[in-house]
């Protein structure tokens, strides 16, 4: 099934960006958990499963894959309403699956079967513009797990599908105007999303956001706190393990949706600039491939899994420097967590896939 | 394509400059708050110093204990953390929240002490429940505090500490610093202080020290030692306790004035203040009628009595008024200005001269001699034997005695004297109004010959080198008593205790004590029933001075008891003082004295009908002004 052809195409620059992003990642969680934890543990064995799942991803040609995405979209979202009614509970979200030894979140699992479904669905299309009834199939394949994941509750991995939706949808000939209409629709709901779907505590972190002094013992302590450690750091660092924010816990969960900010403590301006880069060019080549793809399917794929990627990684940088509301977004690639690791770097190699099978048939 | 990527490009120089801004441009201000955030500046408490008593007994020495406190920074639910600290350590949540709200004005990171020197079961059920997770913002810290003698004991002279007050930390002293408030605490506080130190600490987020940057290690009090005699000071509290009344007592070297006991009764524990007092407690010794926190010894004033006697034979004596062989006929009264004034013993002494008028406390002879001489003449030989104003001791607060003069009434109240008043003061009744102090002082300086001395209490001083002496105090004054003065007051003195005088309770064998009694009403027989329908306490006051031995007296001192009725009563407390003395001077075992288990308080008004039963032996009779 490996053929020789295809390895000489693989992108070895991606894939050693996202590994030193992993080791970078790693290396933090280290230094934030105060050594060789059991935490770290898991984290390396993350990735040593997701570079598994990553092969796996390369290794079978992604329209076969593509031809699967329906059970895989199904077999998900059992999964979730499964994990909704009988889920392990961890800090008032119901968000894993419980398998003794270790625990599963299938919600870092959709993006990717999204992707796919969708990327299968528009590239299939032979029009060049999609029908309503097209937008329509995009909006239901979108809103069943956004709206699962989002009663778990976990709003913000719910709002991340929103970008891979309209990424491929507009990638694959939604008008503008409609993008426009949309957009005026979700600001004039934004009020009633915010009386209505928002639980307390998304409520509070947000008003926090806008005033973090207000409450600076709850929510705003925590984007206070990331903030100090950010401008702590300066040029260089405080030095690896010298952080006093990350190791004297004064930043919350360091290890996990903070990681940035104990990067950015110990390692300062310099380190911060190198992961950004790192980031960046992650993103450029993946966009690459989209750009190099054999067919729109691939394209669509790859934009696809960028699309709920991207602003992740966006979105947590700017927390961790105290710049946007505290959410449980991790940082993919870096922060603590398996089936986040996993699922990201099976992520890369579907996209891996799609470049290396850029000139076969 | 080329558009999505020039967004992730600009969506990341955006990112880059935002924390540009923030790790370059603002690193100053985040480092200070980085900093602020983990360090810490903690007291470190310097250990008072040691009280010794005269042969090197600890007196006040420290223990460890323990504080708990409420650190608002990590407070998340005050009310909370109030009614799960004070359900765990069985306090008064509203006291509790009381105390927190005082402190609101100062840094959230300044732990406010709630439980103050919390016992051992406290702190141990505090510390199991896991303070990180349930109680993040409750500290257990554990310091020292002054450890008194377990039996009250001296406890007015010791005194007790505290938080310094708005006013002490206005004049200096740190908030929070606990200094001296009463007695040797307050008078030596600075030698007994030392200077805290301060250690500069990493905390966590928790509050919790991880590791000291650094340290200024603080410098202990001086260990100072006290011219008391422990056993002395015990023996004289014993007789009290033997007796059964509350007063006060003042034993010194009549020479030196150096002070070997200084009882003041009803006492109180000092050890409750050592760490802040409860609420309760404070309002009971303060409400309590007792009176337990006077510290009667220099700050109570009282008639003198027949004791005063001896200023009157003095005054007379130098003034040349008369010589010892005066003689007066007593036949149980005198008139002056129209009014009778009675004596003692109801049918009279007869003829006695001075030696004997003293011996038997014979009023009708000290109202001619103070007649005689006008109240402006006892009033300069009273502060010659040191009983006008203060003496000088060196504790907080003494009160000034008073001897009243013509000058004196009329700039008090304005009016001119009347020589009838002259009699009463005579006897030591009217305005003649001392504290047991000055009275200490007089009585030695009739022992001494003359010499005013400054009663002291302490002794001597380790500043790090060993011991030094303090520096005496100043001579307050010294009168040259005529040498035929002094042989009528002992001999007078002598007589009172060992002939067949009001004294004989204090009566030892080969020791020659010198003596007077007196007893002193606190209202004037038409007050009487007045007083007694209010339900005042009505009973005379009795003293005692004295000296020993006669000749080259070792020790002097007066025994003063409140409401006790008879001054021959406090006789007895000073035989057991004057034998231990000896008997420490000798190395003899101390006397024994039962102490009765009857608790020290002056007895309930239900005994009135045997207040007033008369025909007891009072030496002193009630003259017509007596007030007090």
């Amino acid at each position: 099934m490996f053929e020789k052809r295809l390895y000489c195409h693989m992108d070895w620059g991606l894939l050693a960006a996202v590994l030193a992003l992993c080791i970078i990642g790693v290396s933090q969680i280290y230094s934030a958990t105060g050594g060789w934890t059991e935490i770290v543990e898991t984290q390396v064995y993350g990735i040593l499963l997701g570079l598994i799942a990553l092969t796996v991803c390369l290794t079978v040609d992604y329209r076969t894959l593509a031809d699967k995405s329906h059970f895989i979209y199904l077999a998900i979202i059992v999964a979730l309403i499964y994990v909704t009614l009988f889920g392990a509970v961890q800090g008032g979200a119901r968000r894993w699956i419980d398998f003794g030894a270790f625990n599963v979140q299938p919600s870092e699992f959709v993006k990717l079967a999204l992707a796919l479904m969708l990327a299968k669905f528009v590239g299939d299309h032979r029009a060049r513009v999609l029908s309503r009834l097209d937008l329509v199939v995009i909006a239901v394949f979108t809103a069943v797990p956004l709206i699962i994941i989002g009663r778990q509750p976990d709003l913000g991995s719910a709002m991340l599908l929103i970008p891979v939706a309209f990424t491929v949808a507009f990638a694959a000939g939604m008008p503008m105007r409609l993008l426009g209409v949309l957009t005026l629709l979700g600001l004039l709901a934004a009020p009633v999303v915010w009386q209505f779907a928002l639980q307390d505590y998304q409520q509070e972190r947000i008003s926090t956001f806008l005033d973090p002094s207000q409450d600076a013992r709850g929510a705003g302590y925590q984007q206070i706190q990331a903030r100090i450690s950010v401008g702590s750091g300066g040029l260089l660092g405080q030095g690896f393990t010298e952080g006093t924010q990350g190791q004297l816990r004064f930043l919350p969960v360091a290890h996990n949706d903070f990681i940035f900010s104990v990067l950015a403590e110990e390692q300062g301006f310099a380190g911060v600039i190198v992961a950004l880069g790192l980031y960046l060019f992650v993103i450029l080549r993946a966009l690459e491939s989209a750009r190099l793809a054999k067919d729109r399917l691939g394209a669509y794929l790859v934009l696809g899994v960028l699309a709920s990627f991207t602003p992740q990684v966006i979105y947590n940088i700017m927390m961790s420097a105290g710049l946007a509301p505290v959410k449980g977004l991790t940082l993919p690639l870096m922060s603590y967590g398996g089936s986040s690791m996993i699922a990201t770097l099976a992520g890369f190699g579907l996209m891996l896939n799609v470049r290396i099978r850029r000139f076969t048939n | 394509m080329t558009a999505l990527k020039i967004a992730v490009v600009v969506a990341f120089g955006a990112l880059a400059l935002s924390f540009w801004s923030l790790q370059v441009a603002q690193h100053e201000r985040y480092l200070e708050m980085a900093e602020s955030n983990h360090q810490r500046t903690r007291t470190v408490r310097a250990s008072r110093g040691v009280l010794f008593d005269r042969n090197g007994q600890v007196l006040v020495e420290n223990r460890r204990s323990f504080n708990v406190s409420i650190v608002r920074e990590h407070t998340r639910d005050l009310e909370r953390t109030v009614s799960l600290l004070a359900s765990i350590s069985g306090a008064d949540p509203a006291q509790m929240l009381d105390t927190v709200q005082r402190h609101l004005n100062e840094p959230v990171y300044q732990p406010i002490v709630v439980i103050e020197d919390a016992s051992l079961a406290q702190v141990t059920a505090i510390m199991a429940r896991r303070l990180d997770f349930e109680l993040p913002d409750v500290l257990v810290e554990e310091f020292q505090t002054r450890q008194y003698p377990g039996q009250p004991l001296a406890a007015h002279l010791f005194g007790y500490v505290g938080q310094a007050s708005a006013e002490q930390v206005a004049n200096g002293a740190s908030s929070g610093a606990i200094v001296g408030q009463s007695g040797v605490e307050r008078a030596y506080n600075e030698l007994l202080m030392g200077q805290d130190g301060e250690r500069h600490v990493v905390v966590n987020s928790m509050g919790r020290e991880i590791r000291t940057l650094d340290e200024v290690p603080p410098v202990d009090g001086h260990r100072v030692q006290l011219t008391i005699d422990y056993d002395l000071q015990k023996a004289t509290e014993d007789g009290f306790k033997h007796a059964g009344f509350n007063g006060a007592a003042l034993i010194m070297n009549p020479s030196s004035g150096e002070v070997l006991s200084f009882v003041s009764l009803p006492g109180y524990d000092p050890n409750g203040f050592a760490s802040g007092i409860d609420h309760d407690t404070w309002a009971s010794l303060n409400s309590n009628e007792l009176q337990p926190l006077q510290n009667r010894a220099i700050q109570g004033r009282y008639a003198p009595g027949s004791t005063f006697k001896l200023v009157v034979a003095t005054a007379a004596l130098e003034e040349g008024l008369v010589d010892p062989e005066h003689t007066v006929n007593c036949d149980g009264g005198a008139s002056f200005f129209g009014r009778y004034y009675r004596c003692g013993l109801a049918g009279g002494h007869g003829a006695v001269d001075m030696r004997h008028a003293i011996e038997k406390s014979c009023n009708v002879y000290f109202y001619r001699l103070g007649n005689m001489l006008g109240v402006d003449k006892i009033h300069e030989w009273s502060e010659k034997l040191g009983l006008v104003g203060l003496t000088g001791i060196d504790l907080p607060n003494e009160q000034e005695s008073i001897v009243p003069s013509t000058k004196w009434k009329r700039e008090t109240t304005g009016e001119r004297w009347y020589p009838g008043e002259t009699i009463s003061v005579s006897i030591g009744q009217g305005q003649v109004s001392l504290t047991p102090v000055s009275m200490a002082v007089m009585i030695s300086t009739i022992a001494n010959g003359g010499t005013r001395v400054t009663p002291h209490v302490i002794r001597a001083v380790d500043e790090g080198g060993g011991w030094k002496m303090a520096a005496p105090p100043i001579i307050s004054g010294r009168v040259a008593l005529l040498p035929e003065t002094l042989s009528v007051l002992h001999d007078g003195l002598w007589m009172a205790v060992n002939a067949e005088g009001t004294a004989s309770r204090a009566r030892i064998t080969g020791r020659d004590v010198a003596g007077k009694t007196g007893t002193a009403q606190v209202v004037s027989n038409e007050g009487r029933q007045a007083a007694l329908r209010r339900g005042s306490e009505v009973r005379s006051h009795g003293w005692f001075v004295f000296f020993a031995p006669q000749e080259n007296p070792q020790i002097a001192g007066v025994i003063f008891g409140e409401h006790n009725e008879h001054g021959y009563l406090g006789a007895e407390v000073a035989r057991h003082v004057i034998e231990t003395y000896f008997a420490k001077q000798e190395h003899r075992g101390l006397p024994a004295l039962e102490v009765a288990p009857v608790p020290n308080v002056a007895p309930t008004r239900d005994s009135e009908s045997v207040l007033f039963v008369d025909g007891l032996p009072t030496e002193d009779t009630v003259p017509m002004t007596g007030t007090f």
